[in-house]
C-alpha cells in the first residue's frame, strides 16, 4: 500500500526541522496525484500567525475548510469548534443546546478544564473525518501538522488517555470512532519529519520508540534538508586529510556532508520503518519537496 | 572574563534562556553554566526536554528527583575548579506532585488528589501548569541560596511564550470562579443555575463517572490553587528583579530571527523584563578572514583526487563565503537591536555541538571580550 493512502497523516517532529513546510508539500503531492486532501493545523489557543497560512498564501486560516488548490483545502482545528459540534450532537432539545452554548460558564470550563481542550480538537477532527459532500467523502485525505512540543505524544496517545477519563457516555463512542480510524494501520499513520544531524535523529528515534508503545501506527521519517554529497569516495579521503588544520570556505559545508550521510545511516539502522529522504533546497522548497515526494510516490507504485 | 557575556554571568542570579526550537538554546545554557562555574560561581542549570546526550555530556540521568552534582572528573575536565555545577531535568509531574504534597489542605487530601484519576491522567495537559511548574522550581531554587546563578532552558517557541506569561496563563485554569461553579452547593441563585447547567451538560455529553471525578478534583485541588494563586504576584515580581536576565538565543534561520525579534518586543518592551541581548548560535562569522581553496596552487604532482575534490569544494566554499558575510551583516543588525545589551555570535561546530570538550570551546567563545568575526576583535584568524 502507498504510503499516502491513509485516511489521516499526523505529521510530528521537533521545532526546527521544517516539520510545517514538509507536512505543506506531502498535501500538494498528495492533491497533485489526484487525491481530495485537506491540510490542517492546530490553531495556538492565543491566536498568533499561522504557519500554515504564510506557506499557502492565507490571510486567515478557520475552523472550516477553504479551497487553496485542486483538489486541496486547509483549515484550523479549533477546541472551540469541536466542543460546540459536540454539544450539538449529544444534548437533547434544541434550548438546552442554545443555553449551553450560549453559557459562558460553559464555554470557559470547556477551555479551562483539564483535558477538554484536547477533547474539543479531537472532535474536530472526527467531524472533519466524517464530512461528506456530493454523497462521498469530502476528503479522502487529512494530512495533520502537529504541534513542536513534547506534547506529540500526548496527542497520538490522546484517545486512549481520554477513553480512560472518560468512558462512558458519548463522548466515549465518538473517542472510538476518532481511534478507529487513527489506530487502523491501513486508515492512519504517524510521521516523523527530522534532520540529518546527530541530534535531530536521536530525538527522531526517541520518538519512534515512544510511538510504538502508543496504539498509533508509525508511517516513517522524512528526512529533510539532506545535503547534495557532490565528492566521489577518493576525492572525500584526499580532502580529508588536506582540510585538516586549514582555515578555508568550504570547510563546514564537507563536514556537514560527511556528519549527516552518517545520521542517516544511523538512523536507516536504527528504525524500522521507511525513511523518505528530502534534499535541502533554498528559500522556497515547497515546489522542490512536492516534487521529491512526487518521485517517492512514483516508485512507491505510483499513489493510485 | 572580560566580555558582557561574562559579565552578566557574573552579575545576575538567574539567566532565562529564550528562542525558537532547535536553534540550540539548550547547547547554549550548558556552555553558559560551564563558562560561569570555570569563573568560580556556584551554578545549576535547569534544563525542560533536553536531548539524551547532552544529559550524557553532563554526566546527569534524565528526570532525577534533585538536581544532580557533575561528578568531579567532570568538573576537572571542564576546567572547573573553585566553582560547581549542577543540573536538572525537570519534570513536571514531580514538581506539581510536590506542590500537591505541600499545598494540599490536609495529608489526607493530598493522597485523594494524587490518586483522583482525572490528576494522575491529565496533570501534563492542564494549560500553563508546566510553564508554571518551572517557574515555581526556579523561584525556589533562588531562595535556597545554594546557587549563586540559576540558568534556566525554557521549553521552545510557543511554550517558551506560554512560561513567560505562566501566571496569567495558569491563572485562566486557576479562576476560583470557575472552581465554585463545579463545586455545587454555593453560592448565589444565579451560580447554582450556572452550576446545574454544567452538570447537566457534563453528565449528558461525558458521563456522569467524569463529572464525578471532576468534581473531586476541583474540590480537592482548591487548597493547592490557593497557594498558586498567591504565588502569582510574588513571581510576576520576581522575574522583573533586575539580577533576572533574558537571553534570545538565535540561529540565522529567518524564523528562528523573527521568533527572537518577538521575544525581545514581549520580555523587553511588554513585560518590562531585563533583556542582556542576544546569543547567534550557529553562526559562520567567525570564519570571516578565512581563505577560499584553490586547486591551481596544489604542487604539479599533486593527486588528482584532491585537485577534482578542491574544485568542487571551490563551490561549496564561494556559497559558504557569501553566508559569512551575510551572518557578519546579521550580527550587526542584532547589535544594533540589542540597544545597551550585547549581541554575541557562536560558531557552527562539524557534527553539532555534544562532548564536554565543545561545550567548553563554546563557553570560552562566550566569555571573550569581544565575539568572533566581530569588526573590532583584535585576532582575525
Amino acid at each position: 500500500m502507498h504510503f499516502l493512502d491513509r485516511r489521516v497523516l499526523l505529521i510530528s517532529g521537533k521545532g526546527g526541522v521544517g516539520r510545517t513546510t514538509v507536512t505543506v508539500a506531502l498535501a500538494r503531492a498528495a492533491a497533485r496525484a489526484g487525491k481530495r486532501t485537506l491540510v490542517c493545523e492546530i490553531a495556538n489557543p492565543e491566536g498568533g500567525p499561522s504557519a500554515i497560512g504564510r506557506l499557502l498564501g492565507l490571510d486567515g486560516v478557520g475552523p472550516e475548510p477553504v479551497a487553496v488548490g485542486p483538489r486541496l483545502d486547509a483549515c484550523h482545528l479549533w477546541a472551540r469548534t469541536g466542543h460546540a459540534r459536540f454539544l450539538q450532537s449529544v444534548l437533547p432539545g434544541k434550548a438546552l443546546v442554545r443555553a449551553a452554548l450560549r453559557s459562558r460558564a460553559v464555554d470557559k470550563f470547556l477551555t479551562a478544564a483539564p483535558s477538554f481542550h484536547e477533547m474539543g480538537l479531537f472532535y474536530h477532527l472526527l467531524t472533519l473525518l466524517r464530512a461528506e459532500r456530493d454523497g462521498r467523502r469530502r476528503h479522502e485525505l487529512i494530512v495533520l501538522d502537529m504541534p513542536a512540543t513534547g506534547h506529540t505524544l500526548a496527542l497520538t496517545g490522546l484517545p486512549e488517555i481520554l477513553l480512560r477519563l472518560m468512558p462512558t457516555g458519548p463522548i466515549a463512542a465518538a473517542l472510538r470512532e476518532g481511534q478507529a480510524v487513527l489506530n487502523d494501520p491501513d486508515q492512519g499513520a504517524a510521521w516523523v519529519v527530522t534532520l540529518p544531524e546527530q541530534l535531530p535523529v536521536t530525538e527522531a528515534i526517541e520518538l519512534l520508540a515512544g510511538l510504538s508503545e502508543t496504539e498509533m501506527p508509525a508511517g516513517g521519517v522524512l528526512l529533510n534538508r539532506m545535503p547534495p554529497d557532490p565528492f566521489t569516495p577518493a576525492e572525500r579521503a584526499a580532502l580529508d586529510g588536506w582540510i585538516e588544520g586549514r582555515q578555508v570556505f568550504g570547510e563546514v559545508a564537507f563536514r556537514r556532508i560527511e556528519a549527516a550521510a552518517e545520521a542517516r545511516a544511523r538512523l536507516e539502522d536504527r528504525v524500522e520503518v521507511p525513511v523518505l529522504t528530502l534534499p535541502e533546497l533554498g528559500d522556497e522548497p515547497v515546489p522542490g519537496l512536492v516534487g521529491a515526494l512526487a518521485n517517492y510516490m512514483a516508485v512507491d507504485g505510483g499513489g493510485r | 572574563m572580560t566580555g558582557p557575556v561574562a559579565r552578566m554571568l557574573e552579575e545576575k542570579r538567574v539567566v532565562v534562556c529564550c528562542g525558537a526550537g532547535g536553534v540550540g538554546k539548550t547547547t547554549v545554557s550548558a556552555s553558559l553554566a560551564i563558562a560561569a562555574a570555570r569563573a568560580g560561581r556556584r551554578v545549576l542549570v535547569v534544563t525542560i526536554d533536553p536531548s539524551k546526550r547532552l544529559a550524557e555530556t553532563l554526566g546527569v540521568e534524565r528526570n532525577p528527583p534533585e538536581p544532580v552534582p557533575l561528578p568531579a572528573e567532570r568538573l576537572a575536565a571542564a576546567g572547573i575548579v573553585e566553582g560547581t555545577l549542577a543540573a536538572w531535568m525537570l519534570d513536571p509531574k514531580l514538581v506539581s506532585d510536590r506542590v500537591v504534597e505541600n499545598f494540599a489542605r490536609s495529608p489526607e487530601d493530598a493522597r485523594r488528589l494524587l490518586d483522583n484519576r482525572m490528576y494522575r491522567n491529565i496533570t501534563a495537559m492542564i494549560a500553563g501548569l508546566q510553564e508554571y511548574t518551572a517557574v515555581e522550581a526556579l523561584h525556589g531554587f533562588v531562595m535556597e541560596d545554594v546557587y549563586d546563578l540559576v540558568i534556566l532552558d525554557t521549553p521552545p517557541s510557543r511554550d517558551a511564550l506560554r512560561f513567560l506569561d505562566a501566571p496569567d496563563r495558569v491563572a485562566m485554569f486557576l479562576d476560583r470562579r470557575i472552581f465554585n461553579l463545579f463545586v455545587p452547593g454555593e453560592g448565589s441563585a444565579i451560580r447554582r443555575m450556572a452550576t446545574r447547567l454544567i452538570e447537566k451538560v457534563m453528565d449528558v455529553a461525558f458521563g456522569e463517572q467524569t463529572r464525578r471525578d471532576l468534581q473531586q478534583f476541583f474540590d480537592l485541588f482548591g487548597g493547592v490553587l490557593d497557594h498558586l494563586n498567591h504565588n502569582q504576584h510574588e513571581m510576576r515580581a520576581f522575574f522583573k528583579q533586575p539580577d533576572i536576565g533574558f537571553l534570545l538565543v538565535t540561529s540565522p534561520a529567518r524564523e528562528a530571527l523573527a521568533e527572537a525579534g518577538f521575544f525581545a518586543r514581549k520580555t523587553r518592551d511588554e513585560l518590562k523584563m531585563h533583556l542582556c541581548g542576544y546569543v547567534l548560535n550557529r553562526s559562520l562569522a567567525a570564519q570571516a578572514g578565512y581563505a577560499m581553496p584553490d586547486p591551481a596552487a596544489l604542487p604539479d604532482d599533486a593527486d588528482p583526487a584532491l585537485r577534482s575534490g578542491l574544485s568542487t569544494l571551490a563551490g561549496l566554499a564561494r556559497v559558504e563565503q557569501q553566508k559569512v558575510a551575510e551572518h557578519l551583516a546579521l550580527a550587526a543588525d542584532l547589535e544594533t537591536r540589542a540597544g545597551d545589551g550585547f549581541a554575541w555570535v557562536l560558531p557552527m561546530l562539524g557534527g553539532g555541538a555534544g562532548d564536554l570538550a565543545d561545550l567548553v570551546h563554546l563557553a570560552d567563545v562566550l566569555v571573550a571580550e569581544r565575539p568572533p568575526g566581530h569588526p573590532d576583535s583584535e585576532e582575525t584568524p
